[in-house]
């Protein structure tokens, strides 16, 4: 155990350091930043004197090599555009779009699982059938439609819920948080019912599709001989032999979610990291753009680590090695 | 009966007392506020910092600056109480006294010496291009010199904001950008990073405290969710209104609508040098005058306004609007060169073009209003006098990049200019000025346009302090401009708010938003 997880690690380091150089060269083929921050007519000498403030004087070689050995001390690089640390930018969104998130896996997870077994376990049922349909709603609604139609009804038509922002938030443990609070609630359903409709439909049907293939082995047949309950048979020894799938894709949506729930939070004003990323991809503000990705790559990284002890856990035939 | 009479006479009562209740309630929270829909958040609270719309809007309620530009771009007394021309490059600002920061400290010319010194190392650096010295005479007297005659440096320092010395010494540079201390209308009480900034009113403000306590500037970059968030009442104002929502928003009693033509002219520069990069033939067609002459008359402006811009946009007359120096009045582009595609087409005959020729055009998808649906017009318009545009098409954050001088990889570029000072100059000596003549002038002259009588008359303007004999030289340059159409102005956009009918708001030309402007009613 102890050696794979020092194994992961270097994966993980191998994997930002590749990330950080692929990025690092990607903008170089973007636009200067310089323009972006500066007024149109500024002289030769501003531009300069711009550059040399933002450090863009020196070569993209030396600017990556800048940025690596900052980064060895824990200094990620400012952002040109708010000249603050590009960490602390991100870091300050973070706890909205995790929260946000979280929300939305949950709400996905526990509509998704039962309805999948469900579906699984009698799939020529007409209410079987009705799920399968309305999962594929789900999978092909573009988000930022799903969005404006959820304001359209509940915000404009019936005034029944905040079309946007965060809503009042208190601070737990230093982080700014909503969803400890009635109004926060209130302006989180929206956004995380339209962010976790893909991922519901998505477990939903991975879920289908496993029990459909355990309901089919001689275990469960057994099982049924032997005359466990129903409901036993279901969750005990179908749903946790059709689990594997279904956390490998609960792993990669929730890494999806966090890295971009651009739309949504654009949509819904939801002041998170997503909104960030495209407006720093906008104004040409590269280091915000490399450490969000490096982060971005990092989630990925520990997260499928989480998964896959997550397998052991379920499947003791699984080892990690 | 009388029991009736008795419970509805109670009952009478009960809603009198109610009502009085709610009559002393209401004079308790008399606060007035208001609640802002901005298309994107500041990104930075300092001045210096770099330059974007809303972080603008958001500065001028925390700073004042010494001369203040009002709504309809003239100019006044900010700061400075008066200020006058000492000699041809020497101007004296006489400061106000007894104006206080947010933080207590007294305003004194230390700080005007401060900003300005502060403004030539940063970002903004070109805001202080035409100051080369100043220096407190005393506490209250500053003196600005300019290396040369410069009639409009009141203009200038309208966009510079005055920051404490103290303050930002002390707190530093990453402080002073998040918790900004000015002497402006409205202190800084909370900003919650693309959430929310609020402001109080600053209760000690040297021209009397704003109508509104409180304002609350709320980005919301979605269109759709700005005009939502109004119709649910959880904003009272929206900046930028979506073009499709005005009908939705005016329908509604509780709305209205207002429109301001904006300050942007968006234009279509002509490269002017003898052979063009994209251009397919040996020698560059559009240095032929008939050749631009017929691209101005087979561009229907008036249908790029009705199919495209759905009636929301100015035709440009001239290169910059009426309110600027340099204006020439009566003088309109559509007059001097109405759209007439058969006199296009013999123009191009008659210079020997009658076949066309093929040019690529550089422009943006999403920086001006429509204006990927505005160059595939332009493209269908000059097809049919045989110039056939090629569109070469990116995001702004690659096209000013793209089109910088002297990157010389474009020979037709559409893009915008506007020139919130009101002085036409600034616009003309950086974008018609030869290049490479003189340090500062022609930096964005995209055509690579020279015409040295256009030099003289640009070099007459800024060699006088007199105001008026400025505009005179500016307005002779428009002329020979308008006559050689070395750029082909097609469209001022307009600005489109909404709000609540009880707000009390008239948009400004520059589209500055500022709250103390604005009042609400009861």
């Amino acid at each position: 155990m102890l050696g794979y997880t020092i194994k992961r690690l270097l994966q993980m380091v191998l994997v930002l350091s590749v990330v950080s150089v692929i990025v690092f060269l990607m903008m170089s083929f973007t636009g200067d930043p310089v323009f972006m921050v500066i007024p149109i007519d500024s002289t030769a000498a501003e531009i300069e004197q711009a550059r040399r403030l933002l450090g863009l004087d020196q070569s993209l070689f030396s600017q990556y090599w800048i940025f690596l050995s900052n980064l060895l001390q824990g200094d990620f690089g400012r952002s040109y555009v708010f000249r603050q640390p590009a960490i602390d930018l991100i870091l300050e969104r973070l706890p909205a779009t995790m929260e946000m998130v979280l929300v939305a896996m949950g709400i996905a997870t526990i509509i998704a699982i039962p309805l999948g077994v469900y579906a699984g376990a009698n799939p020529n049922r007409a209410a079987s059938r009705g799920i399968m349909a309305a999962s594929l709603f789900g999978i092909s609604l573009p988000g930022f439609w799903v969005g404006m139609m959820l304001i359209f009804f509940f915000s404009v038509r019936y005034q029944f819920l905040p079309s946007s922002g965060r809503g009042e938030t208190i601070e737990v443990l230093g982080l700014r948080l909503s969803i400890f609070t009635a109004d926060g609630w209130s302006h989180m359903i929206l956004p995380a019912v339209t962010l976790a409709l893909a991922t519901l439909a998505i477990i939903l049907r991975i879920t289908r599709a496993g029990m459909m293939e355990v309901m089919r082995q001689d275990y469960i047949k057994f099982a049924r001989a032997k005359g466990a309950s129903r409901r036993h048979i279901l969750f005990a020894h179908g749903l946790k032999n059709a689990l594997i799938p279904v956390i490998t894709i609960f792993g990669l949506q929730l890494g999806d979610l966090i890295a971009f729930a651009t739309i949504t939070e654009t949509i819904f004003a939801w002041p998170g990291t997503g909104k960030l990323l495209i407006d720093s991809i906008y104004r040409g503000d590269r280091p915000v753009i490399v450490v969000y990705l490096m982060l971005t790559a990092f989630i990925f990284v520990a997260i499928n680590f989480l998964v896959d002890i997550a397998y052991t856990l379920i499947d003791p035939r699984i080892t990690v090695k | 009966m009388m029991n009736l009479r008795m419970i509805a006479t109670k009952g009478t009562l009960f809603a009198g007392a109610l009502f009085l209740a709610s009559t002393a309630l209401t004079g308790l929270v008399d606060a007035k506020s208001l609640t802002v829909g901005l298309t994107s958040d500041a990104v930075n609270l300092d001045p210096q910092a770099g330059e974007e719309l809303s972080s603008n809007i958001l500065f001028y309620h925390i700073y004042d600056p010494l001369v203040r530009r009002n709504a309809d771009l003239s100019f006044g007394p900010g700061l400075a109480e008066s200020w006058e021309l000492a000699d041809d490059t020497t101007w004296v600002f006489k400061l106000r006294k007894g104006v206080k920061f947010h933080n207590g400290e007294e305003f004194k010319a230390s700080d005007v010496v401060f900003t300005l010194d502060r403004l030539k190392k940063s970002l903004m650096a070109n805001l202080g291009a035409n100051i080369s010295s100043f220096k407190a005479i005393d506490d209250y007297t500053v003196e600005i010199k300019t290396p040369r005659p410069y009639a409009v440096l009141p203009n200038d320092l309208a966009a510079v904001l005055i920051l404490n010395e103290k303050y930002v010494k002390e707190a530093g540079d990453e402080t002073a950008d998040l918790k900004p201390i000015g002497t402006g209308p409205y202190k800084l009480v909370e900003w919650v990073k693309e959430d929310h900034i609020a402001l109080e009113s600053n209760k000690d403000y040297y021209a009397g405290p704003a109508k509104l306590d409180t304002v609350t500037f709320r980005p919301i970059t979605n269109g759709a969710t700005r005009t939502a968030a109004l119709l649910t009442g959880e904003v009272d104002v929206v900046q930028d209104l979506n073009v499709r929502d005005v009908d939705r928003v005016k329908a509604d009693g509780r709305y209205k609508v207002l429109a301001q033509p904006s300050l942007l002219n968006v234009v279509l520069s002509i490269d002017q040098r003898e052979k063009s990069p994209t251009v397919d033939l040996d020698k560059n067609p559009m240095v032929d005058h008939r050749v631009r002459e017929a691209m101005v008359r087979a561009i229907d402006v008036g249908a790029i306004n009705k199919v495209i811009m759905n009636g929301l946009s100015t035709p440009s007359e001239q290169y910059v609007p009426a309110s600027h120096t340099g204006y020439l009045d009566g003088a309109s582009f559509r007059d001097m060169y109405p759209f007439d595609v058969e006199k296009a087409t013999a123009l191009m005959a008659e210079a020997g073009y009658a076949d066309g020729f093929t040019v690529t055009l550089d422009a943006t998808n999403n920086r001006y209003v429509n204006d990927q649906q505005i160059v595939q017009a332009l493209a269908s318009m000059l097809g049919k006098i045989k110039i056939n545009l090629k569109l070469n098409l990116m995001p702004k954050s690659n096209f000013f990049g793209y089109i910088r001088v002297p990157s010389d990889k474009s020979s037709l570029i559409m893009s915008g200019w506007d020139v919130p000072s009101g002085d036409g100059g600034s616009m003309y000596s950086v974008m018609f000025y030869t290049r490479d003549k003189k340090e500062g002038y022609g930096q964005v002259n995209r055509g690579s346009y020279s015409n040295p009588e256009v030099d003289a008359l640009i070099d007459k303007a800024d060699a006088t302090a007199k105001l008026d004999q400025r505009d005179k030289f500016l307005q002779d340059v428009t002329k020979i401009l308008m006559a050689d159409i070395p750029m082909i102005p097609i469209h001022y956009e307009q600005d489109l708010y909404a709000a609540k009918t009880s707000v009390d708001i008239t948009p400004r030309a520059d589209k500055f938003l500022w709250a103390y402007d604005i009042d609400v009613k009861e």
